[in-house]
């Protein structure tokens, strides 16, 4: 029996390094595009009030179908990327994203660009993000937050899309800067082929026992959870490993595993980071869209607003950096970081009305962005924690999915607050108290963490 | 188009002296009409920014009509110029005859005339209409730098310019003031001078009505020195775009020139030719250009299936009753390959990446490979050597024993 294709199938452990760091190329690449774009929307949405004509509503529409499909779009593409495996949902989001690009600067109409350039767009992206974001959990195990922090610093430089869109719109007008974007986006497909396949196996592994049985059902009760997890995890993968046969760069299908896990909605930890997500992606987007509203109302130039915002986008990015750095020391679990981080970004939200003055707004601004940074970079090793490797996907489209809903209801409800009110205190009280419910739920870690325990319990006492 | 002439036959209160034959019909043109097109309804009015109606003297009144009437004769005798000359004389002409309290007939339907009560009523509406403002400018010490004013008018109004210098020093030598406007000195009838303690002020009184009387006006304060203070009477600036509009070759382009504050009787659209202007004339070539005027305030201007000509300034002149200003929108034409020029740089970048990628993942593969087969022959190299020992080693045993 030739060993070449066996050796192919057979799990290596995370490398945590290695080729992994390519992935992390990628995955940066596509938080500094896909991020510059959206970012950069604002830009565009001036440009093309004057020119193609249409009312401001419905030029919005465009920027919230963008964002709001990148995250809907999730469970589409865990479909996607269960058929077709991630580097080819990749290389398909990245050739969506810049065909949209393309063809929206063909656009004679605001409905034309809705399609064009909002669902297309959002498509691409999703598949982007959520492709690279498993790739990157995959490829990486004991460093996952650092490298997951470092990608996303791949947003901090977005900054500097902005000034370079305004001068691509001022010598080339709107239909020349889509284009040349669309040609920069075609760069995510040489990075997307980066995304080599690979089948990871995780640290403990219980081979034989639970192979020959040939069911996926758990055997013996391990000592923790995630160990537990991790022999499940391995089970799947070399079972599938057995059934399926080799074919070079095909990366496994877990057969017995339904491509979209429903079952995952009834999972207590999916629903405890589920939670969290939600009101952690509503609250999010308030202050950035309103914090340079504020600086104007109270009579902070312009400049010095923009100054504000960019500072902020260091600052995050550096924050992400070192919060990720300091959960993968593993000194304490993921999750209370996270929990703690999310609190201090409720505080300092509720605080924020208080900054009237410049320097204030800085003091704000600087704590929000570490804050913000530190729960940031911990979204995906938390979730990992919480529901394993194998079935991140899943869980990574269905939360994705619920935060599209955040990310639609966030604005609105932001703007329709200071029209209801007039200032926009309350929009900061009502970021401040959707980060304070967000961390609710992972009070609750230990209690179902002891309860699927007694669960296991049950049903082993019952098999034996 | 026949330009519009005061006819023979109208009836004033007070029959002028002299009737002007002509063809051609006079009516009170607005901006929304056509001249030529057909009459004017009975109800319309002019709202004729009229003096008071006190009548201000029969023999200048009588000599004022008639230099309008001959102006307008002579204007006959030209070719009909354009519009704006004609509301120009209109204004005369209108402005000259209310001094006479005459009623306004539109000869287009015979026998309909206002009545002198409604032309009345209507005149002292619209001088209760006018605008009255007062703008000041205080000046510190005699020393001080000349200082200026915009004040920014776009309809007939009263308004009272008025200086104030506050010296502190208390010499009591008499300070001389004037008033000038262009550098020529004002008669001094409108002008009052109070001289309360080390507070000299001055004020003058104006009745705008025309485009004449914008400009500069100084009041000039001079007692061992001399200090000014500048009002600059003029119509509001309309601010064009300062960056330029960016369009395609084939492509079709709207330029937009707004008036936000103040309403314009109407746009006029130049074009820059070389170094003169030339007027955009959108009802000669209506394919090529449309004016879109649905909003007074906003003009818009379509060229359609632009080509590299067409790349020029372009100006949008608003029409106000005291002047026109001007704001400029410039365009510029880039065909389609300049921007394709950088798209096909970087498509051409990311194919090369795409190549090497895929040839690095194909050389690691056959590498890969390469080692598994070594590998395999290796251990089958192995298994046959272990195989060849043990048959050695059945042999010498069996020799052994």
């Amino acid at each position: 029996e030739p060993t070449a294709t066996k050796e192919e199938q057979q799990p290596i452990p995370p490398p945590d390094g290695g080729w992994g760091w390519m992935i992390v190329l990628h995955f940066f690449l596509v938080n500094m595009l896909v991020m510059g774009m959206l970012k950069t929307f604002g830009i565009f949405f001036v440009v093309l009030q004057e020119e193609v004509g249409g009312s401001s509503e419905q030029i919005s529409w465009i920027g919230s179908i963008m964002s709001s499909l990148r995250f809907s779009a999730g469970p589409l593409v865990t479909i996607a990327c269960g058929k077709l495996g991630d580097q080819l949902t990749s290389i398909i989001g990245a050739g969506l994203v810049s065909s949209g690009c393309l063809i929206s600067t063909q656009a004679t109409s605001i409905s034309f660009l809705c399609v064009s350039m909002g669902l297309l767009l959002g498509l691409g992206f999703a598949c982007l993000y959520q492709a690279a974001a498993v790739m990157t959990a995959r490829y990486f195990k004991k460093r996952l937050a650092l490298s997951n922090a470092i990608a996303r610093s791949g947003m901090g430089l977005t900054f500097i899309l902005a000034p370079f869109t305004q001068l691509l719109i001022d010598f080339y007008g709107w239909q020349g800067t889509l284009l040349i974007f669309g040609g920069i986006m075609l760069n995510l497909v040489p990075s997307s082929m980066l995304l080599r396949p690979i089948n990871t196996k995780n640290l403990q592994d219980f081979s034989g026992r639970n192979v020959d049985s040939g069911s996926l059902t758990q055997s013996k009760p391990p000592a923790t959870l995630t160990s537990h997890l991790d022999e499940i995890s391995t089970t799947e993968t070399q079972v599938n490993n057995r059934l399926e046969n080799a074919a070079g760069l095909e990366s496994p299908v877990p057969c017995r595993q339904p491509l979209l896990d429903f079952s995952l909605l009834k999972d207590p930890f999916f629903c405890i980071f589920a939670w969290s997500f939600l009101f952690s992606q509503l609250a999010y987007f308030i202050p950035t869209f309103h914090l340079a509203a504020r600086a104007k109302t109270l009579g902070i130039d312009s400049m010095d607003a923009s100054y504000l915002i960019s500072v902020a986008g260091i600052i995050e990015a550096v924050s992400q950096l070192l919060s990720g750095w300091i959960a993968d020391q593993n000194w304490i679990k993921k999750y209370h970081y996270h929990k703690t981080y999310l609190i201090l970004c409720g505080i300092t939200n509720l605080l924020g009305p208080l900054a009237t003055s410049f320097p204030l707004l800085m003091v704000y601004t600087v704590s929000f962005a570490i804050f913000c940074g530190g729960y940031l970079a911990l979204l995906l090793p938390v979730l990992v924690d919480l529901v394993g490797v194998p079935r991140l996907h899943s869980s990574l489209g269905f939360a994705s999915f619920f935060a599209g809903i955040a990310a639609i209801a966030g604005p609105p409800i932001a703007g329709w607050l200071y029209d209801y009110t007039q200032t926009y205190a309350y929009s900061f009280f009502f970021a401040g108290t959707c980060y304070l419910i967000a961390p609710i739920s992972f009070f609750f870690e230990p209690s179902v963490h002891k309860w699927k325990l007694r669960k296991e319990e049950e049903l082993n006492k019952v098999s034996t | 188009e026949p330009a519009p002439v005061p006819r023979a036959g109208w009836a004033p209160t007070r029959p002028p002296a002299l009737t002007v034959e002509s063809g051609g019909r006079r009516r009170c043109v607005t901006p929304a009409q056509q001249p030529g097109t057909g009459g004017v309804s009975l109800q319309r009015y002019c709202s004729c920014p009229a003096r008071t109606m006190r009548g201000s003297g029969s023999g200048a009144g009588s000599l004022r009509l008639l230099l309008s009437l001959a102006a307008l004769w002579l204007s006959d005798a030209n070719e009909p110029g354009t519009a704006m000359t004609t509301r120009d004389i209109n204004q005369q002409t209108r402005k000259s005859i209310s001094d006479y309290t005459v009623k306004e007939h539109d000869l287009s339907t015979p026998g309909s005339h206002l009545t002198t009560q409604d032309f009345n009523q209507q005149t002292e509406e619209n001088i209760s209409n006018l605008t009255s403002a007062v703008y000041s400018i205080s000046i510190n010490g005699f020393s001080s730098a000349p200082v200026e004013e915009n004040v920014i008018l776009y309809s007939p109004a009263n308004i009272a310019l008025s200086c104030n210098l506050t010296s502190p020093s208390t010499d009591s030598a008499t300070v001389n003031v004037t008033w000038k406007k262009d550098n020529e000195t004002l008669r001094s009838s409108s002008v009052t001078f109070n001289e309360t303690k080390h507070v000299w002020s001055t004020q003058y009184m104006l009745k705008i009505r025309d485009r004449n009387q914008m400009g500069n006006y100084t009041c000039v304060f001079k007692r061992d020195q001399e200090v000014k203070a500048t009002f600059h009477l003029q119509v509001p600036q309309i601010e064009g775009k300062e960056h330029h509009v960016v369009s395609y070759v084939g492509d079709s382009v709207v330029l937009v020139c707004k008036s936000i504050k103040y309403i314009p009787i109407s746009w006029i659209w130049y074009m820059s030719n070389g170094s003169d202007q030339v007027a955009v004339n959108d009802s000669l070539m209506p394919d090529k250009y449309t004016v879109d005027e649905k909003y007074a305030n906003i003009t818009k201007l379509k060229i359609l299936k632009i080509s590299e000509e067409d790349d020029r300034s372009y100006w949008c002149q608003a029409v106000f009753k005291l002047g026109e200003s001007k704001g400029k929108v410039s365009l510029k034409v880039l065909t389609y390959m300049t921007p394709l020029k950088p798209f096909l740089a970087i498509a051409a970048e990311v194919i090369i990446l795409v190549a090497i990628i895929f040839l690095y993942e194909m050389y690691s593969k056959k590498k890969q490979m390469h080692a598994e087969d070594e590998k395999e022959f290796e251990q089958i190299e192995q298994l046959k050597s272990e195989d060849s020992n043990g048959v050695e080693n059945s042999t010498t045993r069996h020799r052994k024993v």
